[in-house]
């Protein structure tokens, strides 16, 4: 950091060369501190207005019972005590975690794997749009999409037909469909972060490769003692990336059951952030504020959690090259 | 790459999603600001630009604005209106006007006590009348829209309500001699799978439809408010009456017998309703909208007629009626002329628009209907007593959390009727414990 601190400044001579006696630091430091304000406080007061004032408004709805208008009443913890002992929101709570590790290992290991294949392969660059694809699309054509393909009379069994399976499983009933967003899931995320680690893999100088080559090293051993040291923290970024959006996944969800979202999804396949919507706006019965703020509260200390741990666990000195 | 670099480059990125984000702010602002003004009623519709109700309540929009000079500012913003409006009532920027089922404004307006009495509305002289006369007095009797005060916040237009749907064209014996009781309704459906034909179809994964037969089972045999009763009661005692089990097990017995259309508890809505429209099978328990939802992938030829949820013996003829109509919050700027043209859109005019245009019912007795619903509207007409959908019920996530999951699992044949029993007590025992 010295360094190419040096480099600046006598790149840039004009006032930063001018010293001034008697008050403390260089005077890139000063110089520094003046542009902390006007840079610093727009974006600090946009992101306390817009995201710190709400957070702290919920934690204050979250100890209330309210309605969304009307009157509030303060109950302490009570909602916290009550969503804690809602089954429903403990099934949801494990279908976010489900989420969260089991779809997220299937994603990292997937886009690992094809990281080492997609380097060496020819017309990668395409190879890399087509997977990439999926992330783009609305989740919504993928709730349209399942029913085209999984209703009774949908494909999956117009082609079964002619095999003479003439009792096929039923595809969509309420216990599949969590499944089969997993797999959804699956499908639409590890495009995004193979990119992502593609990226990172495509700095690695190619010397590093050619020394692999001379000491016979296999794809496995390459993607131990080169790929993953050297795009650690990509990787780490990939994960709280991961961490922060899947315990946030809700439309997917809300369009793959209950009709394309003209209904409630079927509780299987709730998510934290689903019991918390309709907590508060399902439509069908009195809003209730406080629970849902808690709700969210409770998923937000999951994210700081996990984040913070994370971060712990992936710590590594980054490797320059 | 210099650290000091990375984090230059990050500021500049949040400056630049902070403008982007100022920029949305600012835009939002500046419409709110034009809604406001002297002679201006704001109006949150619940429908949207397209749809038949959509058309008939511009036209009689601009034939009020003609006749009154008040100008009316519209935002077509469809049924996310009554969701909408709740934050919407914590700051200045209220409609004078909104609409949806009654249900929902319940929910959003009703309950909290944000709506203004329509004693107003109510007391306007519309065709020589007062408000107040034109709407059938059974209606009020249920629907509870009237406030602390004893007021009414609401004034209705139009109503949703329930048939058993079919062909008459394919069925035309249906249509002059309907089952009369559950053993005749039990007999048909027999009949009609001898004959190799699928009964009943449903679209499972719509909690709210599958409600509908074990609702209408308990209220037809109990009476209004049963259901509402055995939910509100915190004991989980009144899960314990036989009429609930009777109510329960008439549910399993459509799984049982094999009455359903072949996985409809494995399909997306509308699968199973577009598989009845083309004749798939023969009857469909669901909403007054039925016509018009299917009406544009209906077989050719189709000629919709229903009948009622067969009636009970020794208990007076019920149907479901939910209202769909009109509020104000308090918070209003332009109450008056709200309530005006509230009161203005029941002219007979509007309202046969409503029944003939948009072909859903009218409030106003007095008013023409759609072919398709002449049944329907029959059934209301007759009907000694009223009933809400899902018997009124609105308690914070009682439905959507307890009472709908578990009763999917008995429409799906997942579990017995005594299971659903059991469960359904434990549940409304433990939700009510909850809500301390």
């Amino acid at each position: 950091m010295s360094a190419s601190t040096l480099k600046r400044t006598r790149r840039n001579p004009a006032p930063a060369l001018k010293p001034e006696q008697g008050r403390g630091g260089s005077s890139i430091e000063r110089q520094r501190r003046k542009l902390l304000v006007p840079f610093v406080g727009p974006a600090f007061l946009f992101y306390t207005v817009l995201f710190i004032v709400p957070a702290i408004a919920a934690v204050w709805i979250s100890l209330n019972e309210w309605a969304g208008s009307g009157p509030m009443t303060f109950v302490g913890f009570k909602n916290y005590i009550q969503v804690f002992q809602d089954p429903l929101f403990v099934k949801s709570f494990g279908n976010t975690l489900l989420l969260l590790f089991v779809v997220g290992a299937a994603i990292f290991i997937l886009a690992f794997a094809m990281t080492l294949v997609l380097r060496d392969m020819a017309a990668k660059k395409i190879a890399r749009n087509v997977i990439f694809f999926p992330h783009l699309i609305n989740a919504l054509v993928f709730g349209i999409l399942a029913g085209f393909i999984f209703n009774p009379g949908g494909m999956v069994n117009s082609l079964l037909k002619p095999l003479g399976v003439t009792e096929p499983p039923a595809w969509l009933a309420q216990d599949n469909i969590f499944p089969l967003i997993m797999a959804t899931m699956v499908l639409t995320t590890t495009g995004y972060f193979t990119t992502i680690i593609m990226a990172g893999v495509d700095r690695i100088p190619p010397y590093f490769y050619e020394d692999c080559a001379l000491a016979g090293a296999t794809a496995l051993q390459r993607l131990r003692y080169v790929i993953l040291p050297l795009t650690w923290d990509v990787f780490g970024t990939c994960a709280v990336l991961w961490t922060i959006s899947s315990v946030k996944i809700f439309e997917i969800i809300w369009v793959f059951g209950g009709s394309s979202g003209a209904g409630l999804p079927p509780t299987q396949t709730w998510s934290v952030a689903v019991y918390t919507y309709v907590t508060a706006f399902s439509g069908m019965s009195t809003p209730a504020y406080g629970a849902a703020t808690a709700s969210a509260i409770i998923s937000l200390a999951l994210v700081t959690v996990l984040v913070v741990l994370l971060r712990r666990a992936m710590r590594r000195d980054a490797i320059e090259f | 790459m210099s650290p000091n670099f990375r984090f230059s480059k990050a500021l500049a990125v949040l400056a630049g999603a902070t403008l982007a984000l100022t920029a949305c702010g600012g835009g939002g602002a500046s419409t709110s600001a034009n809604s406001a003004g002297g002679g201006t009623v704001t109006y949150w519709s619940m429908w949207k630009v397209g749809e038949p109700q959509q058309k008939v309540m511009a036209n009689a929009i601009a034939d009020f604005e003609k006749q009154t000079g008040t100008k009316v500012d519209v935002q077509w913003q469809g049924r996310t209106n009554t969701k909408k409006i709740i934050p919407a009532l914590n700051t200045n920027n209220v409609p004078d006007i909104i609409d949806g089922s009654e249900s929902n404004l319940d929910i959003a307006l009703g309950s909290t006590g944000q709506a203004l009495p329509m004693t107003d509305a109510y007391n306007t002289m519309i065709d020589g009348k007062k408000l107040s006369e034109l709407i059938p007095a059974k209606f009020l009797a249920v629907n509870n829209i009237k406030g602390k005060d004893g007021q009414p916040w609401m004034v209705p237009y139009s109503l949703t309500s329930d048939a058993v749907w079919f062909n008459a064209e394919k069925n035309p014996d249906l249509v002059t001699n309907p089952p009369a009781s559950w053993t005749d309704f039990i007999s048909l459906l027999d009949k009609q799978k001898a004959a190799g034909q699928a009964p009943i179809a449903a679209d499972a994964d719509i909690a709210g439809y599958n409600a509908y037969w074990f609702v209408s089972a308990l209220v037809h045999s109990e009476g209004p408010g049963a259901f509402a009763k055995i939910t509100a009661d915190k004991t989980g005692a009144g899960w314990d009456s036989p009429a609930v089990m009777a109510a329960a097990k008439t549910v399993q017995q459509l799984v049982d017998n094999g009455y359903m259309i072949k996985g409809y508890n494995a399909s997306k809505w509308p699968a199973q309703q577009q598989a009845w429209a083309t004749g798939g099978a023969d009857l469909l328990f669901n909403g007054s909208w039925i016509p018009t939802e299917t009406g544009t992938y209906a077989a050719p030829g189709f000629k919709y007629a229903s009948f009622p949820y067969p009636s009970v013996a020794g208990k007076p003829a019920m149907a479901r009626a939910d209202f769909t109509g009109f509020a104000v919050p308090k918070k209003a700027k332009n109450a008056a002329g709200a309530q005006q043209l509230a009161a203005f859109l029941m002219g007979k005019k509007y309202q046969d628009a409503e029944g003939t245009d948009a072909k859903v019912l009218p409030v106003r007795a007095d008013a023409a209907i759609a072919p398709e619903l002449t049944s329907v509207k029959k059934a209301i007409d007759n009907a000694k007593e009223i009933y809400m959908g899902n018997d009124g019920v609105t308690t914070a996530g009682y439905m959507e959390k307890n009472f709908n999951p578990t009763d999917d699992l008995l429409f799906t044949g997942k579990i017995d009727a005594g299971e659903f029993v059991s469960q359904m007590k434990e549940k409304t025992i433990a939700y009510w414990k909850a809500q301390g």
